[in-house]
């Protein structure tokens, strides 16, 4: 750690992988919902705990986002953080933000919190992840432009870098997109097509951008390659992820009544769009095996390789699986939706994040790397986590498969019910992986735990 | 740059498959709808875009000879060439609108429109950047020794033309 | 190409193909935008089906069904519900939740008055008409 300020990332990183934590129970909770249907109920509908997941996932990947921001950007700026104490104050303003509005999902019913926070003036709430009450919205804005007045006068008057600009132009534009969340038209279609122009957007265009900051940074450190080649290698894959994407929003077009020539764009750009995850796997490998030296955070290299492989996967392949129009027309809103989605979030999103923070916890703790037993103990919840994830997502895409099959393509359709009857052996097994997947998130958590001999600090 | 280039021949290759494919499953469709494109226009354009192509070689080869003035005016006459094959296709365009023709009409009028767009988007690209270029060597930027900018620049411009190349005849004329 | 590919070049097709494809974007959003009075069935966006539009959303239907294919995909697509079981199927539906039967998925109940319920069913019967380029594949959605 070069600068003082760098260390505020640490507050965020922390509650970062507690709230990861909170969203795989609820995953598990959902899960069990899945085939022991009255589970909880009424005390946590599915729909409740559907909206705590998938919250809890967006919330604790931006804490993720803000932490590296926080913490890269002194560094690549070569400067303090214009104010450390601004970015301590948003972080306690978006934790309780945060906390409270899942909280106010457990404990309110939805239309009671609609009602009291101000729902009826401007109606935003009640559409996929943007659920959240108006107050927390205009949170999200507050929370987030203050963060990138911060970073933006760090950046301006120090050095400037493809990663500090990259990453500061991502942050930009999921400040901007988010914007499109306030818009809610009562025409259904037009809700629709605006509604991606946060989600689509943000996950397959500018987060992608903050995504390739944060692995060049890292594969900076860890290997010590030319900052030349890596930032190079970083624009080519931002460029390729925003020409196929930005179009590529097109395949979200095919069937919620926008004109049907979507079908041809959506589907030529969004075929495109595993070229940039593609470029990252080879990229993340490439660098690795030029390493001009060897870092002691094994841990670190693991993640960052583990994230080009498993993007490639789960975005690049399981998205394109499913992403041309005459397939898609079976395929839309299906389990197969639901596997590529848990795989994509988790080797792009998850990964990146859990990558920055496995390279800067041993630096912000005061050492260059964990003991040998700590990094194993971190390799081990690596592979858990990772590998219970494929099975998760192989299961979920048996049960689409067959869901498709008997609900949309056979002689004699059956109902919605009567096919998830069909197909809840894969629900079971998804189950069981999920609870894989959560040791795997326990044994991370104890890997920070874990005392013994590290590494002296170096940088 | 190369590998920008190929990547956009990729996306125009892809959509020019996707034409064939929509085609073979809708021939008197397509036929019938491209008696209603203005050929002689589009003629016209092919053969602005062949001589602007022309002149950008003529200015890469002024420049390698190190004569940034007369490098300068072929790189003009490209551009007014480009800039008369925007207006002209705006007029066409614009005709097309004006009968009532949008890219939801039919299949053939989607790929006529929406291609035609995306290529008039690259045309207009194009010019930024030989409009870039142009200045540069205006300020005598480039020199025998170093011209790779005016080279980059010819590289992208043929692309653009190479497409339209393809895809004059593939809409406008083929049967 | 006698030049090797710099930074800068990436950097330059960065900037410049992210403004060039949203300015694509939004060309094409503008067409869309235009085509859609054709298409999203707007002449039968009364009033009540807006109420409508307010329950399912303050409900959080979506969290458990697919409209039109987005959502979640624990209970059934509600996009074509008003095709596939009427009117009255529906709002009797609603009034009988939570069916209790022990190991089944649970629906809440949502304390709908008959005004709300006919508000629902109009947004239900709206969101059906939308042109949505034959999707789903059969009635079961």
């Amino acid at each position: 750690m070069k600068y003082k300020s760098q260390a505020v990332a640490k507050p965020y990183f922390i509650a970062a992988i507690g709230l990861f934590l909170g969203q795989i129970v609820f995953g598990l909770i959902m899960g069990l919902q899945y085939v022991v249907g009255d589970f909880l109920f009424p005390a946590i509908p599915f729909n409740v705990a559907r909206m705590v997941h998938t919250n809890l996932l967006i919330v604790w990947l931006l804490f993720g986002f803000m932490g590296a921001a926080y913490y890269l950007i002194p560094e690549e700026s070569e400067r303090e953080l214009h104010s450390p104490k601004l970015a301590l104050a948003m972080f306690w303003i978006f934790l309780v933000a945060g906390a409270a509005t899942i909280l106010s999902y457990l404990l309110v019913p939805y239309a009671s919190l609609a009602k009291w926070t101000g729902n009826d003036l401007l109606a935003t709430m009640g559409r996929e992840f943007l659920e959240q009450p108006l107050p927390t919205k205009i949170g999200i804005v507050v929370v987030a432009l203050a963060m990138l007045y911060n970073l933006s006068m760090t950046v301006l008057r120090g050095r400037k870098t493809a990663i500090n600009l990259v990453m500061l132009v991502g942050l930009w534009g999921l400040a901007i997109f988010f914007l499109f969340s306030f818009y809610n038209p009562g025409n259904l279609v037009k809700d629709k097509y605006y509604w991606w122009w946060v989600v689509h957007l943000w996950v397959e265009g500018v987060w992608e951008l903050i995504m390739g900051a944060m692995l060049a940074f890292v594969l900076i450190k860890v290997t010590g390659v030319d900052r030349e080649v890596i930032e190079k290698w970083l624009y080519v894959i931002i460029a390729m992820a925003l020409i196929s994407g930005l179009i590529g929003t097109g395949h979200h077009y095919y069937w919620i009544g926008a004109p049907e020539y979507w079908q041809w764009w959506g589907s030529v750009f969004s075929a495109l769009e595993p070229i940039p995850f593609f470029m990252m796997t080879v990229f993340a490998f490439n660098m690795v095996n030029r390493r001009r030296r060897e870092h002691p955070n094994k841990a670190a290299v693991l993640w960052a390789l583990g994230t080009g492989v498993m993007a490639f996967l789960g975005a690049g392949v399981w998205g394109f699986l499913h992403t041309l129009a005459p397939v898609n027309f079976y395929t839309h809103g299906s389990q197969i939706t639901a596997a590529h989605g848990h795989m994509a979030f988790y080797g792009a999103y998850v990964m990146v994040v859990l990558t920055m923070i496995s390279y800067t916890m041993p630096l912000m703790r005061g050492r260059a790397a964990n003991g040998r037993v700590a990094q194993m103990v971190e390799m081990w919840s690596f592979w858990l986590m990772t590998v219970a994830m494929v099975f998760i997502t192989l299961f979920l895409t048996a049960a689409g498969i067959l869901q498709i099959w008997l609900q949309r393509v056979a002689a004699e359709p059956m109902s919605f019910m009567a096919a998830q009857e069909q197909v809840s052996l894969f629900y079971w097994m998804r189950e069981v992986s999920g609870l894989i997947f959560l040791i795997g998130v326990l044994l991370y958590i104890g890997s920070f735990f874990i005392k013994g001999k590290s590494e002296a600090a170096t940088t | 740059m190369w590998f920008f280039i190929l990547a956009e021949l990729l996306v125009f290759g892809v959509f020019f498959l996707a034409y064939a494919f929509a085609r073979t499953r809708n021939v008197e469709l397509f036929n019938a709808s491209q008696l209603e494109l203005d050929q002689l226009s589009g003629a016209i354009n092919t053969v602005l875009l062949i001589s602007s192509s022309y002149f950008v070689v003529r200015a890469v080869d002024q420049i390698r000879h190190g004569r940034s003035r007369s490098c300068t005016y072929w790189l003009l006459a490209a551009m007014t060439c480009g800039g008369a094959f925007l207006v002209l296709k705006l007029a066409e365009f614009g005709a097309k609108i004006e009968a009532g023709i949008t890219m939801s009409t039919n299949t053939f009028f989607m790929f006529y429109l929406g291609l035609g767009f995306f290529h008039f988007m690259h045309v207009v690209l194009g010019m930024v950047i030989l409009g870039a270029v142009t200045l540069k060597a205006w300020k005598g930027g480039y020199s025998a020794a170093s011209y790779s900018g005016v080279e980059t620049g010819a590289a992208y411009w043929h692309m653009v033309d190479l497409v339209w190349i393809i895809l004059f005849p593939l809409i406008y004329v083929l049967h | 190409m006698s030049s090797a590919f710099t930074k800068s070049a990436a950097r330059n097709i960065f900037y410049g193909g992210a403004v060039f494809f949203f300015l694509l974007l939004l060309g094409l959003t503008f067409d869309t935008m235009n085509t859609l009075p054709k298409r999203d069935n707007r002449a039968n966006l009364t009033e009540s089906a807006l109420r409508g539009k307010h329950i399912w959303e303050t409900r959080n239907c979506i969290g458990c069904h697919t409209l039109l294919g987005e959502g979640a995909y624990f209970a059934p697509e509600l996009g074509n519900v008003y095709v596939r079981r009427g009117p009255d199927f529906i709002k009797t539906w609603m009034k009988i939740q939570p069916s209790g039967a022990p190991g089944r998925r649970q629906m809440p109940q949502f304390q709908l008055d008959e005004q709300q319920l006919d508000d629902l069913v109009s947004f239900l019967k709206y969101a059906s008409e939308i042109n949505t380029a034959k999707w789903p594949p059969n009635i079961e959605g």
